[in-house]
């Protein structure tokens, strides 16, 4: 699932809040933080980042480790074992 | 009111003893101080291991108030928590619940793993940024409280200052020890509760002894008469009853639920019912056994959580899911017929000229054991 528009993410973001839908949060973020990356935007990568790493901790998702992984990397967050 | 004087005649020899006095079962301060010094200073029960079977299932239970998680780990260990976040105080688990993977509390999102770790303080440094140096993250994991599992029961001591249960209880582990083999639930219909209109001691005292037997289960008395009964005291750690004349149910083929493996002859006919203090009820039969949580609601409302286990599983022996049915609907309706008893004598104690009662010396020994030891407790308490 990849979205264009800020909107339609921020849509996607709100519908998958309203279900708790732990997959979606975290495929929705780590979207919303490649864009920011993409504008060189590092303080809202790593809010982003935040948000869908906490989101694949909460489900136990592999991706926890590489969000942990892009996280620490930005110096934003410890290291942690999986 | 002179508290201590009160205690000394609870305290006396059975013979001359008086029982509690009434605001031990209608005062809300003497509660809340028994709350301290009984429940929160021993080894209370507070749950079962069947109720999370799997790794990753997470049970909240308000304990006298106290919020405390039951957590079954990746090991299937059992870790009991406080269910508060360490941040702003956040109840962190409303409901029964899998943890996939993290404990998030829903304030914040600051994350917990099973063993109750600190894993993640999101913007904790400003946005993103899920660090700083004053924030710690391993000194700021959940407060574990104390636990043991026993006969599948879970037994907290809040307050972390009781020796381990096994030193406390070695001598009724001892006792029993014969029945340590695996339990196996009986299913739905072996788990019901009560909610009775009682201070939750009550139940206790009603379950020590079996002078009552004769008169409020007289469907006893054709086969477990009163003189087929024995005390069971131990000053300082349980007490109850046992029978010689324990009768196995059989159905109409003449099947019976398979024993407890490696059961000597002493319990062919034999059973015991013995009220672990402060606030479980155990009975072991050669063939299943039960346990009887008592949870105190407030001063004058417990609920009585009934759980009936066996040797066998219901997947082994689904040929006697029947059988099982029977021995629970049998053991509801002796546990119904206690509850008027409970909830009068509750009712009692609103009588001003009531002195706490004086005991039989024969029959009311196991009783008069437990008043003995709450008032025990109590005075503990009032000295620490």
């Amino acid at each position: 699932m990849t979205l264009q528009t800020s909107s339609a993410l921020d849509d996607a973001l709100l519908a998958a809040h309203a279900k708790s839908d732990l997959p979606d949060l975290v495929a929705l973020y780590t979207q919303a933080a490649d864009q920011a990356e993409g504008r060189s935007d590092t303080n809202a990568a790593c809010f982003y980042l935040t948000h869908a790493f906490v989101f694949a901790l909460e489900d136990g998702a592999a991706e926890a480790d590489r969000l942990n992984k892009r996280l620490a990397d930005y110096g934003c967050a410890k290291r942690l074992e999986f | 009111m002179n508290k201590h004087s009160d205690l000394a005649s609870v305290i006396a020899d059975v013979s001359t003893a008086n029982g509690l006095p009434n605001a031990h079962y209608i005062d809300p301060s003497v509660f809340e101080e028994e709350k301290h010094a009984v429940l929160f200073a021993n080894w209370a029960g507070v749950g079962f291991g069947k109720d999370i079977p799997e790794p990753g299932d997470a049970k909240p239970v308000d304990f006298l108030g106290m919020p405390i998680l039951l957590v079954r780990d990746h090991d299937g260990a059992i870790g009991v928590f406080q269910n508060t976040c360490r941040h702003r105080g956040m109840i962190l688990v409303d409901k029964p619940q899998k943890i996939r993977g993290a404990i998030r509390c829903p304030y914040h999102s600051w994350c917990y793993n099973l063993n109750g770790a600190l894993r993640t303080t999101p913007h904790v440094g400003g946005p993103g940024r899920s660090m700083h140096e004053d924030i710690n993250m391993d000194e700021l994991g959940l407060f574990r409280i104390k636990a043991h599992v026993w006969r599948d029961v879970i037994f907290v001591n809040v307050d972390g200052a009781a020796s381990p249960f096994e030193e406390v209880h070695a001598d009724l582990l001892e006792r029993w020890k014969e029945f340590d083999t695996p339990v196996h639930h009986g299913g739905a219909s072996s788990s019901f509760t009560l909610q009775v209109a009682s201070n939750w001691k009550l139940a206790v005292e009603n379950y020590c002894e079996s002078y009552h037997l004769p008169w409020v289960h007289p469907g006893l008395n054709s086969y477990s008469r009163l003189e087929d009964h024995y005390n069971i005291e131990e000053r300082g750690l349980y007490s109850g009853q046992g029978t010689l004349v324990y009768r196995q149910l059989k159905d109409q083929s003449g099947a019976v639920m398979p024993d407890f493996a490696g059961l000597s002859d002493k319990w062919d006919e034999g059973a015991e019912y013995v009220a672990l203090y402060p606030n479980v009820l155990f009975g072991i039969q050669r063939d299943h056994s039960f346990a009887i949580l008592l949870e105190p609601q407030g001063c004058e409302t417990t609920v009585e959580h009934i759980e009936i286990y066996y040797a066998k599983s219901e997947a082994d022996t689904p040929e006697l899911t029947a059988l099982r049915d029977t021995n629970a609907t049998q053991w509801k309706g002796v546990f119904e017929e206690d509850v008027f008893v409970v909830e009068g004598m509750q009712k009692g104690r609103h009588g001003v000229l009531f002195d706490g009662g004086r005991f039989s010396p024969v029959m009311d020994g196991p009783t008069h054991n437990f008043h003995h030891w709450v008032a025990t407790q109590i005075a503990a308490g009032r000295d620490a």
